[in-house]
């Protein structure tokens, strides 16, 4: 069912604006939906629901008329800002144009996942929080909006309803970005929610938990976003050489802190924790390829997430660079970043612009340092030895928003008997978000798990399937490689639990690195298992 | 009276138009080209990189030249300008009318060129331009006016009308249709149609057009016909209107490109872009979130930690 929303509605009392059901969903073959859980009672108490009955943020209703007035004098504040060239330069020509130059063609719509699978809602078209945008900066700051009103679309109301709400609705786009790809003029409005983001955080101090409090704060707190200190990194890296020992048969001593190394390696340090064979196998790849490399046990040095990416342009700028410092101290030529889009993204690409002067240190993404070690023969890899079908997910932020499109194909081809390595539809440049982008996989509060799982990793479910559409029997195992630590955070979440693929399928999902060891001559045992929990 | 008010139309108020068309246009240009560079935020492919795509595919891509061929972007500018090509790929319902009004556009603007080439011919070789002509390229001159204002004006009102059905009709559309979107489309219908009315009833060769530009040309304007004048009238509100409508979205676009999609250049340690930024460190920024202190420079900002780091094994 389509649950029509205006944009004046958003202003409006009602319980929930967009009741969303499952049967609303669109289906995904073979999936028996359930019912969502309902919404504890003391949540619907406390805190705001009303958007679609789910909540990222646990926002709590202002107590008072005057606390209310205070809400919305300081989302103003905030939306001046996004136009000023010293409180916004970061953003802010991107911004205006986005503002100003939308035709209103709707073309961005059928590119968004979320809208999509949601059932076409729509609240969860890419457009409509921009047009809310849009709709409140006219009324507010430009001279048609005061004068002409609704005649010039300046006729949205805004209360508490409409912050909360729209602050919520930021929470329902992974700013893949697949709809500016889109867009005939090119505007953005992935932009547009990471801009309005930066109004909740940078001024109201309204962030996701799981990205601001328990990201951000805590990576520059502790050092990684994990909470993981130097000492405890110090503690996984040998528990790692011994797993390692385990697997291959021989011990690998990583290098920590190997002053003036040609490559300091910086993993998203959710790889320690969750994946510890993600990190075990680029050792041994880096080990057996004679490249000289390091890890880094300084604060900052071990972590390469950065979530401000997501939310926050002071906070982005921050973790950046204190990463970069922490390569500086070591003397390292040049940094790779492991298997992590949004990181590769932001360091390499984003930090450009940040990291400026002295802090001017190479950077670059592992997937070509992967391919070269594919290429120059340094290892032999067996490709039988990966005799399974293989698919491979594209991360946004490697591939539609670095252009690194062709490596990880190139290793794929290396090192897997022809056949089995089968693109999934829309493949590349067009391809579908996890599900977990900014942020959604480190999210976990209250009901928003559900949502996420439910309808962001929807169309990658239905990806996943179609690519293995011919081999879907469980007693073949089948491979989902997803280079990218947050999308495997949803792909063992939305993929493996919530749609069951691994039981129903024998799906596994890992890693590049861990299929290129896997396909190594000189090790004897399979590094990849169908037995062992990952 | 009524040639009084026509030559004040076709005159004085044209002048203005294009006057106010060209300042404004130019404001906006410049406003919008001097705002501060940006963070990246790259969209690929990016035009300019060719084939071989994405730098980032690179080892070491720094090492590597950075690859910038005009041919490839002009090759993809082309493409989205002159076919619309996202609106193809990802909208075809759309595309349908989109094109044939944007088409319309570009040959009207083609057939305003050749009226105003014919009108500078016509001055410098005294010969006028028509069917009759007894010179062939004065034939074919007046040939390509004809078929460019006739088809450009025919098609550009058919897919006008096709926007303006789709806007009443599309559920989806409606609630991103507000008055001015409306406003647009019949300003446009109006300026096709007139056009394309003036053309059939007053002008079907389009001399009158030709003499008419020939009069702005030397500072001598005429009174014109009463399809004409109306046209005129539309054309210089449509100009003056332009430049603070979103239909200036012909001349943001390359800003969407280039300047963002497209914006791939490096800082190089040094460089201009490398001083420019490290200008911008120095802005002070006014966010009042607790976590960030209001009025501090981006670099004083950039290198304070706000939540006070555990020291190392404790």
């Amino acid at each position: 069912m389509k649950h029509k929303v205006s944009h004046k509605d958003i202003a409006k009392p009602a319980e929930v604006l967009c009741p969303l059901a499952v049967t609303d969903l669109d289906p995904v073959p073979g999936h028996e939906e359930k019912p969502f859980k309902p919404a504890k009672a003391d949540w619907k108490e406390k805190y705001d629901l009303s958007l679609d009955g789910f909540s990222a943020l646990a926002l709590t209703p202002p107590a008072t008329k005057e606390a209310e007035e205070e809400l919305v004098n300081k989302f103003l504040r905030g939306l001046e800002k996004l136009f000023s060239q010293e409180s916004n330069w970061t953003f802010m020509q991107p911004t205006s144009l986005s503002t100003d130059y939308c035709v209103r063609c709707n073309t961005c719509n059928d590119a968004c996942p979320v809208y999509v699978e949601s059932g076409r809602q729509d609240i969860y078209r890419p457009n409509y929080r921009s047009e809310l945008l849009r709709k409140i900066y006219q009324r507010y700051f430009t001279p048609e909006g005061r004068l002409l009103g609704s005649f010039v679309g300046a006729d949205v109301e805004l209360n508490w309803r409409t912050i909360y709400r729209l602050a919520e609705l930021t929470y329902r786009c992974t700013i893949c970005r697949r709809c500016a790809a889109t867009c005939p003029v090119g505007v953005d409005n992935g932009l547009m929610n990471r801009e309005l983001r930066k109004i909740f955080s940078q001024e109201l101090g309204i962030a996701a938990e799981g990205v601001h409090k328990g990201g951000t704060m805590r990576h520059l707190q502790t050092g990684s976003t994990t909470g993981m200190t130097p000492a405890a990194f110090l503690d996984t890296i040998e528990f790692i050489e011994d797993d390692i020992e385990e697997r291959i048969g021989r011990r690998i001593k990583i290098p920590i802190d190997k002053k003036g190394a040609d490559v300091l390696l910086i993993h998203n340090a959710g790889e320690y924790v969750s994946w510890p064979e993600n990190p075990a196998a680029f050792a041994i790849l880096l080990d057996a390829a004679g490249i000289d490399w390091t890890l880094s046990s300084e604060s900052m040095g071990y972590e390469g997430v950065n979530y401000g990416t997501w939310y926050d342009d002071f906070q982005f700028a921050r973790v950046a660079v204190a990463q970069v410092q922490a390569a500086k101290k070591l003397g390292v030529r040049r940094i790779v970043v492991g298997e992590c889009g949004h990181a590769t993204k932001a360091l390499v690409e984003i930090a450009d612009r940040v990291c400026v002067g002295e802090l001017a240190i190479p950077r670059e993404g592992c997937l070509p340092l992967l391919e070269q070690i594919v290429t120059s023969g340094a290892i032999k890899f067996d490709p039988a030895k990966n005799n399974f079908p293989v698919t491979l997910h594209d991360p946004c932020n490697m591939v539609r928003l670095m252009g690194i499109v062709s490596p990880q194909r190139n290793v794929l081809k290396a090192i897997t008997p022809p056949g089995c390595f089968r693109e999934m539809p829309n493949a590349g440049i067009m391809n579908y978000c996890c599900g977990g982008g900014s942020g959604f996989a480190v999210m976990n509060s209250m009901n928003f798990p559900e949502w996420r799982d439910s309808v962001a990793s929807r169309m990658k479910a239905k990806q996943v399937l179609e690519a293995f559409k011919d081999c879907l029997d469980p007693s073949i195992p089948k491979y989902y490689c997803a280079p990218c630590s947050n999308c495997k955070g949803a792909a063992r979440d939305a993929l493996m639990e919530y749609y069951g693929f691994r039981d129903k399928y024998n799906i596994i999902y890992g890693g590049l690195v861990e299929l290129m060891v896997n396909a190594m001559v000189d090790i004897e045992k399979p590094f990849i298992s169908w037995e062992d929990e990952f | 009276m009524g040639d009084t008010l026509s030559w004040l139309i076709a005159g004085p108020f044209m002048y203005l138009a294009v006057i106010v068309f060209v300042a404004a246009t130019l404001k906006k240009v410049i406003t919008i080209a001097s705002m501060p560079r940006h963070l990246r935020w790259d969209l690929y492919p990016i035009a300019h990189e060719g084939p071989a795509g994405s730098v980032f595919q690179k080892v070491e891509f720094w090492k590597q030249p950075r690859h910038v061929s005009l041919a490839h972007e002009l090759a993809e500018m082309a493409e989205e300008i002159f076919l619309l090509k996202r609106t193809f790929l990802h909208n075809r319902r759309m595309w349908n009318f989109s094109y044939p009004m944007h088409a319309g556009f570009y040959l009207v603007i083609g057939w305003i060129g050749l009226v105003k080439f014919g009108a500078i011919m016509e001055l410098i070789t005294g010969l006028k331009i028509s069917g009759a002509s007894t010179a062939f390229w004065a034939q074919a001159l007046n040939l390509a006016t004809v078929v460019a204002g006739a088809v450009g004006l025919a098609i550009g009102l058919y897919g006008c009308l096709g926007l303006l059905w789709m806007r009443y009709t599309d559920e989806d559309l409606k609630g991103y249709s507000s008055p001015v979107t409306f406003l647009n489309l019949y300003l446009l219908i109006a300026l096709f149609g007139v056009g394309l009315a003036a053309w059939l009833i007053e002008d079907p060769s389009f001399v009158l057009a030709r003499g008419y530009a020939v009069s702005l040309y030397t500072f001598k304007p005429i009174a014109l016909p009463p399809m004409m004048t109306l046209e005129v009238l539309l054309f210089g509100i449509f100009l003056i209107y332009l430049p603070f409508s979103r239909m200036l979205h012909f001349a943001a676009k390359y800003f969407f490109y280039h300047n963002i999609m497209w914006d791939d250049e490096p800082v190089v340690a040094g460089g201009g872009l490398d001083k420019t930024i490290g200008g911008y460190l120095h802005y002070k920024a006014q966010w009042s979130a607790p976590h960030l202190k209001s009025g501090d420079s981006w670099l004083e900002q950039a290198t304070t930690n706000p939540a006070k780091p555990k020291e190392e094994g404790k």
